[in-house]
């Protein structure tokens, strides 16, 4: 079987993973929180995206109002719920993000149910790249550009800018930051803020993508997790990467008899295999 | 904190006031039409449903919930109102398992009714019969439709999948079909199984594409769709899994080289406007009972009852179609017990003697009986995307699926 056009398939879901894992990681690296609501805050974007969009407003309003929603309910925890956690441990703090998580989850499940159908597409998924005999829609494409623009624009902030100083710092060690005088709720929830607005734009493309469903879209981050494992969390590069492999891997595995019925614990097995043979001491982060 | 605490909780109550029920349009027709509202001694029934989880599968018993609120405020059952106990399985065999026993032997129901679920059936069909309690409920996997106590209203996606093969085999030209479906138990053998076993006797072959209900790669299940080079895709999945699919297929551009064609789980309204013009005349799927806007007194009244009683946002789909006509008889058979002797022994037994019911909302009768099992709904339609809507393709047929042969003996022995 010509299993090419799968692994162009897999760069479509790859980018779905790329996106999702580089949003996990992003304010991990800024404020050192493990971020499970990423998924969730997008999703909640989306949806008011689909509201507006069902009135009639343009929609470069509808999606700029799917993007503010996300970002303020980003910022809103970054700003008021975050700081009680503040010296507890990164474990805790994840936590808390899945608890915000199910929190919005609950809200969008309560507003706007499953019982109607809806999808959510984007003036890209017109348009369309031929790889391997498959077409690749923009949409798709753009994720994949979105994942590494992500990249780039969160290495510049940390390494070029002064915010992006304190920001490491803040990663590294709060009580440290607080003590040479970072003012780390501000920094913190400007770290939000941006996550805020990262989780807005991909919720518009992985509710095109992959479907406008709250518990869909707030769960992929647990792929995305295993994309993150593969940069260690810490690598934004090698997250997108691990993500692209991960996508990769599970559309390829549909062709294979067996593979099909357990292709979706290919991320996971992938991240499994990476920290057993490359793990070593770098993965103490994982522990934290 | 608590400004945003207030804003959220305001926000919540905004949106459950716009969810409020909307204003009676027509006066419908339930129970004994008294106008009397209900105040005796409530008559707890039970319904479970997969609401929170991969989909929403709550349209049944939001449905009969209208149906006995109408009750209740037309003098409920002889005086006494029902109190419909509807609960969320999350999609979890362990909860399904939990809640019912709850339904079961805390709230002590008489019934089950209009109950929806994946996990639901296998989970509980042994507590039913251990503590005789009839179901009505829509049936979507095998377990439903082979316990004694489990009576779906539906056909269940077995029926409706061999009738839509049956319409395509005789009017689109079918002769290979690529049977997409999720690895969920029940699904794969009983469903996408018994097609190829239906298509052996009719000259169609069937092959199988299995794909993890997790998966959020769609492409890829459809690609795999097209490599064995079927004719007719069939889709197997609820409303979600069907966008998700179908979106993935006009991505590549596949509608106009193959068949798309679905169970009735395909025929939810808005369905053919959520999914775009892309799919006008190229989707298609069965109908479990006669047309959404149909004009027929029961269908016309369902809608009514809707309007006046349930929300809004209620879905008014094939499910709540069924949900409705399964609130319809338990009230009709409830009506004519005595009302003090209502108990779950004797609204069992009235349940099992439940025969001949007929409406323009089914293609055929519908029955209850004494059989080990129930499948008494196996007459149906079709219909295809249409303009924003869904356009019914032809009259009601029978559906002749091998699995059939020992309801049909049953039937013709007198169990109708």
């Amino acid at each position: 079987m010509n299993l090419l056009p799968f692994v162009a398939a897999g760069i479509g879901l790859g980018s779905v993973y790329a996106l999702a894992g580089v949003g996990l990681v992003v304010l991990y690296r800024s404020s050192g929180t493990l971020n499970f609501a990423f998924g969730a805050l997008g999703a909640i974007g989306a949806y008011c995206t689909w509201s507006i969009l069902q009135v009639g407003i343009p929609p470069a309003i509808a999606w700029a109002a799917g993007i503010a929603v996300a970002t303020a309910l980003s910022f809103a925890y970054g700003w008021l719920i975050a700081p009680l956690l503040r010296h507890r441990d990164r474990a805790v703090r994840a936590i808390g993000t899945l608890g915000f998580a199910l929190f919005i989850l609950g809200c969008t499940g309560l507003i706007w149910g499953e019982a109607v159908p809806r999808r959510l597409t984007l003036p890209t998924d017109k348009m369309y790249a031929m790889i391997f005999s498959v077409r690749v829609t923009y949409t798709r494409l753009l994720a994949l550009l979105l994942a590494l623009g992500m990249v780039g624009a969160i290495a510049l902030l940390l390494a070029r800018t002064r915010l992006g100083l304190s920001m490491r710092a803040l990663a590294a060690d709060r009580n440290i930051s607080s003590l040479i005088g970072i003012r780390v709720v501000r920094v913190d929830a400007i770290a939000w803020l941006v996550s805020g607005v990262f989780a807005g734009v991909a919720g518009l493309l992985l509710a095109d993508l992959v479907a406008l469903n709250a518990t869909f879209l707030t769960f992929l981050v647990i792929p995305a997790i295993a994309a993150a494992i593969f940069g260690r969390l810490q690598s934004l590069a090698a997250t997108a990467l691990g993500g692209l492999v991960a996508g990769i891997t599970e559309a390829v595995l549909i062709a294979v008899p067996v593979g099909s019925f357990y292709r979706s614990a290919a991320p996971f097995v992938l991240a499994l295999l990476f920290i057993t043979l490359f793990g070593g001491r770098r993965t103490a982060v994982l522990h934290e | 904190m608590r400004r945003l605490a207030s804003f959220l909780a305001a926000a919540l109550s905004l949106a459950m006031v716009a969810l409020a029920t909307a204003p009676a349009s027509a006066k419908p027709d339930c129970g004994l039409n008294n106008g009397k509202p209900a105040t005796g001694e409530p008559i707890p029934i039970g319904s479970i449903n997969g609401i929170t989880g991969p989909d929403d599968f709550s349209a049944s018993a939001r449905a009969a919930d209208a149906y006995f609120k109408c009750v209740n405020a037309n003098g409920g059952i002889n005086g006494r109102p029902i109190k419909y106990l509807i609960v969320d399985d999350q999609w979890r065999p362990d909860v399904a398992s939990q809640v019912a026993t709850k339904l079961v032997k805390d709230d002590k129901v008489v019934a089950m009714i209009g109950s929806n679920s994946i996990v639901e059936c296998l989970a509980n069909a042994g507590l039913y019969e251990r503590e005789n309690v009839m179901v009505i409920d829509i049936g979507v996997v095998h377990e439903c439709f082979t316990s004694k106590n489990i009576v779906p209203f539906n056909q269940g996606p077995r029926l409706s999948g061999v009738g839509m093969l049956r319409y395509a085999a005789d009017h689109l030209g079918t002769k290979k079909v690529a049977c997409v479906a999720w690895n969920l138990p029940g699904v794969v053998d009983w469903l996408c199984g018994g097609f190829a076993a239906w298509g052996k006797k009719h000259g169609v072959t069937v092959q199988n594409v299995i794909i993890d209900p997790s998966s959020s790669d769609y492409t890829s299940a459809m690609l795999q769709a097209a490599a064995l080079k079927p004719d007719t895709i069939l889709l197997t999945f609820t409303k979600g899994g069907h966008i998700q699919s179908l979106a993935a297929a006009e991505e590549q551009d596949m509608g106009s080289k193959y068949k798309f064609v679905s169970l009735a789980s395909g025929y939810v309204v808005g369905l053919p406007e959520t999914i775009g013009k892309y799919w006008d005349g190229k989707f298609w799927t069965q109908l479990e009972f006669t047309p959404l806007d149909g004009t027929g007194p029961d269908n016309k009244n369902w809608l009514e009852i809707m309007d006046a009683y349930g929300n809004k946002s209620d879905p008014r789909d094939t499910f709540s179609q069924g949900g409705y006509l399964a609130a319809k008889v338990a009230t009709q058979v409830l009506l004519k017990l005595d009302p003090a002797k209502i108990d779950r022994a004797t609204v069992s037994d009235a349940l099992r003697a439940v025969r001949d019911v007929r409406s323009d909302m089914m293609c055929g009768p519908w029955y209850i009986g004494n059989g080990k099992r129930h499948n008494a709904n196996h007459a149906g339609m079709v219909a295809v995307a249409s303009k924003g809507g869904w356009a019914p393709k032809g009259n009601c047929f029978e559906i002749d699926d091998p699995e059939l042969d020992d309801i049909i003996a049953a039937e013709k022995a007198g169990a109708k």
